[in-house]
């Protein structure tokens, strides 16, 4: 909300700069976002007299002035208005001050001018007299703005004008006001924090409040079908207005906050809403079938013209305004354009009512339509500020309208204001603020923003504070610690030179540690990590909802957002790999030939699952890797060489085995939607995820030019599995020497070498420590069908080996490897 | 010649020891003299004496019986000193080629360039979550998550925002399901205090936490909002903690990302679950700005709600508790000078290997 300082110094006096003031009001919970000036001082105009004007002896349009500034010798000016004449009082910009004029090109835009002495067609000039528009006082450049007769000669033009009501400077200030301070969103309101703060006191506009009845009680009725919604409804009867644009000032004011002008009466609730926080309605009181009011909610839809002119379909149960016949407004939202104040309206009512905050919530969000009214009525009001703000814009339209008062108010009150009562301990602020207040400190913030406090105990010190009606948020004792501790300062609060650290147990979870470590690792080994995107378009996350990738493998459906920004982020990713993919073509179109990537995050499927936190949603972390393009760059010691997916298995061993799995194998994964080809990865019987090439059609609509190989790992089930994990356990190092040998086997082509390792491992057991593959060859001296794989085999044991134990651990191998695969020693 | 007949019956052994004898002077010249300026000097040189086959020492050394017994000695001795010196020539010629070979330097380009090794590097937002998180772990903070799918529950009620209440617009809010009478609403959660309900629903105080996590606002994206950011919150809950506490621990933070002498301010502000609430700022030089920089909101803050306290049946005359919260990318962009949120998820590579 904008506030105008001049505005706000109608109610209060702070002495302030707008600066300081801006400060303050920050540092007290009304956040200024930014501090504007308007308009200038017209420093240096000062109100001279024309003692004569004589015609420019070379230009016929100009005159050659004599003006008095009240200082002595009269100074000469050249002037072109056509209307200057001895006698006048004028304003004058002496030499040296700086005027915004209207440029000539075009008027609306301004640029400086400082006033130099300067001969105009030969004739000395020492300064100008000025039109209203070069004043900035309007868009008159007619002629010479003529002062009044009595002004006084040498006198400051600003002073001039101050005298005289009309202001020339204002700034406003932009508060970011928190949905706790209802109580803020005016200007009085802002005044009495501005009290508070400076010790100053707020003077509201003095204003007559009867009781209900009179001549308006009888002229207007008011019915309540829904007091629980409406607690109070005042109305107000102003006959014979005249509607016209409202005077400078007030126009004035109204722009500095930004808002339009549009007529006097329509202005006048608009300023009385403000100044004090109440949202008035103006009807055009003969548009009101009946004279009669009645609050009420719809009981089916409804379509209904408000008065910007559009229709709006209203679903049941809306709370409206209506007359004797029809809807006449959405209740605390916006009027309707059948009852709205024309041109031609002479009588108007005043509504000035209180609405419950959610009914009106709720209706604002169904319609999509906040306003002033709303935003206001929705935080909640000031309960008992009805019949002064009603009453108070009937005295402006009196004033400003023409218009007659109708003796008397409206005002229906089923349910009258019970200010709240709160009991707050003085030992308590200093329990949750941590520093002591003096007690009459306390007392006087607080009571300077409207509360009353009375003593209910002395020791322990206990009040009983009473809360304005204003402050509907302040319901507990913590409430008025806090408008305290605010008020005190949240910079005088000091810091402790000592801490306490309480005494537990830190256990941090293993999933975090698995993470930062292998982060390290990844890292470590040439991966860069990425954050991308959780959302998707729907489509996108419909396809990598595949049983190929760990979320998709729970068989749930994807996740949809109800309300998403666009249908590109429609989804709930199920896999970080259209993310990654995204990556991954934006590298490679950007020149990269080499791109290794990782990331850790969340993904996300609909279905209820052993892991379910919330509702019948799986939400478990992954871990993709990727790389495409170069493994190996290109160097004098060597040509490039792209990534196969044997770099990726490389990168997932040393992952797992660096954060302490052991027995991991890889079975192959049949040809899918997602990859050309790929295995899946297994700790014992449990998969822990897939690595493979992606497919060249994913590929392709990614614009990925170069093969990518990913590999997608559920990081829930690894670090379910690594949960006891933590620290090594010591095994005693062999100090006895290790025996090697290496045999070659001659399999059928398509045998998998996987499961040999596997086989031999096992057969080769105790002894056997490491059997790895270091050869595989097909070709001359091996049958076309045939190829011979060759492995290196370690064996070791806590003492010497006998060559014999060797021998007969690798006959074992070479029997299994026959059995089991037709396997040939070679 | 007299001599050589009257000694004719030892003239044999005599005359051959004689030419012996001679052999290994004229030898002995040569073995001093020979230059062995090159590797392959040394090795004619070594070959020429000493070779096993035919060595003209080894040769001489055959011929020892030929010399006379009384001179077998003598010449054996010298013998062995000519061969002495061959040896030791030969050595001390090889020590002066290596060390000449040392200084010349190898054979090779030594200014060519290493073998690449593939650099990685860890996002801009890990690394300022490691920052924050290290600070508060020296602080004694556990570190706890929670879920990305929320139910509006924690989201929102146990934190004390009330149904229709307008404190929900603060939080622009991604729904996944609209409430119904059999179930509460599901969301993204706004920010990571959900799991502060969590936390203190299975676990009593004292609690001392912190949450990072990835959280989702439905804004509109630009150069400073993204449709999902992270995330570091905290919580402290125990006996006779108070707001001054508050103050210390966050200004120990903040001396720790910006500097012992940075500008802290503390001002007062809303947040439904903390009571009292503050937002800090700290001060930005910039140079450019006409106050010489300008306060830079870095977090919210506040002491817990005794709503949010009783809700989890903790008793809040007892305990009381602050809580903070952070935006990590915000941390991230004032610390490395990032102008752009969108580019923390755009994953440039050119990007990214600047935080290497």
């Amino acid at each position: 909300m904008i506030i105008s300082t001049n505005w706000l110094s109608d109610y209060i006096k702070h002495g302030l700069t707008e600066n300081d003031l801006a400060d303050r009001l920050t540092m007290c919970g009304l956040e200024v976002e930014s501090v504007d000036f308007i308009g200038s001082d017209l420093e240096g105009v000062v109100v001279g007299r024309v003692v004569s004007a004589e015609r420019h002896p070379n230009a016929d349009r100009l005159s050659v002035c004599q003006v008095d500034l009240g200082d002595g010798e009269p100074i000469q000016i050249v002037c072109g208005a056509p209307n200057v004449a001895a006698g006048q009082k004028v304003a004058v910009a002496t030499i040296g001050t700086t005027l915004s004029l209207p440029t000539r090109e075009d008027p609306s835009v301004k640029a400086d001018l400082t006033m130099k002495q300067v001969k105009i067609r030969g004739e000395e000039s020492n300064g100008m007299i000025c039109a209203a528009d070069e004043l900035g006082l309007g868009e008159d450049h007619s002629g010479t703005l003529v002062l009044d007769s009595d002004a006084e000669l040498g006198q400051a033009f600003g002073a001039y004008l101050s005298a005289r009501g009309t202001v020339l400077k204002d700034a406003a200030i932009d508060i970011s006001i928190t949905p706790n301070r209802p109580d803020a969103i005016s200007h009085l309101g802002i005044a009495r924090d501005v009290a508070a703060l400076t010790g100053a006191s707020v003077n509201p506009p003095a204003v007559a409040v009867p009781a209900h009845g009179g001549l308006a009680a009888e002229q207007v009725s008011v019915t309540i079908e829904a007091p629980e919604l409406c607690s109070r409804y005042v109305g107000v009867l102003v006959k014979g207005v005249t509607i016209k644009e409202s005077p400078d000032w007030m126009k004035q004011r109204l722009l500095a906050i930004g808002l339009r002008p549009r007529n006097n009466v329509v202005d006048i609730t608009n300023y009385v809403m403000y100044e004090c926080g109440q949202p008035l309605h103006a009807f055009d009181f003969d548009q009101v079938a009946g004279h009669h009011i009645i609050v009420r909610q719809t009981s089916g839809e409804t379509s209904f013209t408000t008065l910007d002119s559009k229709e709006r379909a209203l679903p049941s149960g809306t709370l409206m305004i209506c007359d004797a016949n029809r809807e006449v407004a959405i209740a605390g939202i916006m009027g309707g354009e059948n009852s709205e104040v024309s041109q031609s309206t002479s009588n108007v009512l005043i509504e000035s009512a209180y609405f419950d905050p959610s009914t009106i919530r709720r209706t604002a969000k169904a319609l999509g339509l906040q306003t002033d009214a709303s935003y206001r009525f929705e935080r909640g009001i000031d309960s008992e500020g009805q019949a002064w703000a009603a009453m108070r814009a009937a005295q402006l339209m009196v004033e400003l309208a023409g218009g007659e008062l109708v003796d008397g108010i409206v005002d229906n009150h089923p349910r009258p204001f019970v200010a709240k009562k709160v009991m707050v301990r003085a030992a308590r602020v200093g329990q949750i603020v941590g520093v002591e207040i003096d007690p009459d400190e306390m007392v006087r913030l607080i009571e300077a923003i409207g509360f009353q406090v009375s003593t209910v105990t002395e020791s322990p010190l206990k009040w009983e504070v009473t809360v304005p009606s204003f402050r509907p948020d302040v319901e507990r004792e913590i409430d008025v610690i806090e408008e305290i501790a605010r008020l005190y300062g949240f910079d005088n609060i000091p810091e402790p030179q000592h801490s306490s650290i309480p005494n537990f147990t830190p256990t941090s979870s293993n999933t975090r540690l698995l993470r930062e470590k292998s982060r390290n690792v990844l890292s470590g080994n040439g991966y860069r990590e990425t954050y991308t995107n959780s959302m998707l378009p729907a489509e996108v996350a419909e396809m990598f909802n595949s049983t190929s990738l760990p979320a998709g493998r729970f068989k749930g459906e994807t996740v949809h957002t109800l309300n998403p920004i666009t249908t590109e982020m429609s989804a709930l990713r199920p896999s970080m790999l259209p993310g990654l993919l995204k990556v991954v073509g934006h590298n490679q179109n950007h020149g990269q030939t080499a791109v290794k990537l990782f990331e850790f995050g969340r993904v996300h499927t609909k279905k209820k699952t052993n892991v379910t936190l919330v509702g019948e949603y799986t939400e478990i972390e992954s871990l993709i890797v990727a790389a495409s393009g170069n493994w190996e760059g290109q160097g004098w010691y060597g040509s490039a060489r792209e990534v196969d997916l044997f770099d990726l298995k490389g990168t997932v061993d040393l992952l797992l085995a660096s954060i302490g799995m052991s027995s991991i194998r890889y079975a192959d994964s049949k040809p899918n939607d997602i990859f050309d080809y790929g295995v899946d990865v297994y700790s014992g019987k449990r998969l822990l995820g897939t690595l493979g090439k992606v497919s060249k059609k994913i590929a392709q609509d990614y614009s990925i030019r170069l093969a990518a190989f990913v590999g997608e790992l559920d990081w829930g089930t690894i670090s379910e599995l690594n949960s006891t994990n933590g620290t090594p356990r010591y095994v005693a190092v062999s100090r006895f020497p290790v025996v090697e040998r290496d045999i070659a086997v001659v399999v059928e082509k398509s045998q998998a070498v996987g499961p040999m390792i596997e086989k031999i491992t096992t057969a080769g057991s105790p002894l056997l420590s490491e059997a790895l593959v270091f050869d595989v060859y097909e070709g001359k001296g091996i049958e076309d069908s045939q190829k011979s794989v060759a492995f290196g085999l370690r064996f070791a044991a806590d003492r010497t080996l006998r060559d014999n134990e060797v021998d007969q651990a690798v006959s074992k191998v070479l029997k299994a490897l026959e059995q089991e695969f037709g396997a040939q020693l070679r | 010649m007299s001599d050589e007949n009257t000694h004719s019956d030892q003239a044999h052994g005599a005359n051959g020891a004689d030419a012996a004898l001679q052999a290994l002077k004229a030898l002995q010249a040569e073995i001093q003299e020979t230059v062995l300026d090159t590797v392959g000097a040394v090795d004619a040189y070594r070959i020429r004496f000493l070779s096993r086959k035919q060595g003209q020492i080894t040769e001489l050394l055959k011929r020892i019986p030929e010399v006379a017994n009384e001179h077998k000695k003598r010449f054996g001795q010298e013998i062995n000193a000519a061969k002495a010196l061959v040896e030791s020539r030969i050595e001390t010629a090889a020590a002066a080629f290596a060390e000449t070979e040392t200084a010349k330097g190898p054979a090779f380009d030594l200014t060519l360039p290493g073998r690449a090794v593939a650099q990685g590097s860890l996002h801009p937002i890990t690394q300022a979550l490691r920052l924050i998180t290290r600070v508060f772990e020296s602080y004694g903070f556990d570190v706890a998550e929670g879920p990305e799918i929320e139910d509006d529950w924690h989201n929102f009620t146990a934190l004390n925002f009330p149904p229709d209440h307008p404190a929900r617009d603060m939080q622009d809010t991604f729904f996944i399901e609209a409430p119904s009478h059999a179930h509460d609403g599901i969301l993204l959660r706004t920010h990571t205090s959900p799991v502060q309900i969590r936390v203190m629903e299975n676990k009593k105080p004292p609690i001392r936490v912190i949450v990072p996590g990835r959280v989702y606002r439905n804004e509109a994206i630009s150069y400073k909002s993204y449709c999902l950011f992270h995330q570091v919150e905290g919580l402290y809950i125990d006996e006779g903690v108070t707001m001054a506490d508050l103050k210390q621990i966050i200004h120990a933070f903040a001396r720790t990302l910006f500097g012992e002498d940075v500008k802290m301010r503390f001002r007062p502000s809303f947040f439904p679950f903390t009571e009292p609430s503050a937002e800090v700022d700290i001060w930005w030089k910039d140079e450019n700005l006409p106050d010489g920089g300008r306060w830079m909101e870095i977090m919210g803050c506040g002491m817990v709600d005794p709503n949010v306290l009783e809700g989890l049946g903790i008793d809040s005359e007892k305990y009381t508790g602050y809580a903070f919260g952070m935006g990590i990318e915000r941390i991230a962009m004032l610390r490395y000078g990032i102008d752009d949120i969108r580019i923390l998820y755009e994953n440039d590579i050119r990007f990214l290997e600047q935080f290497s």
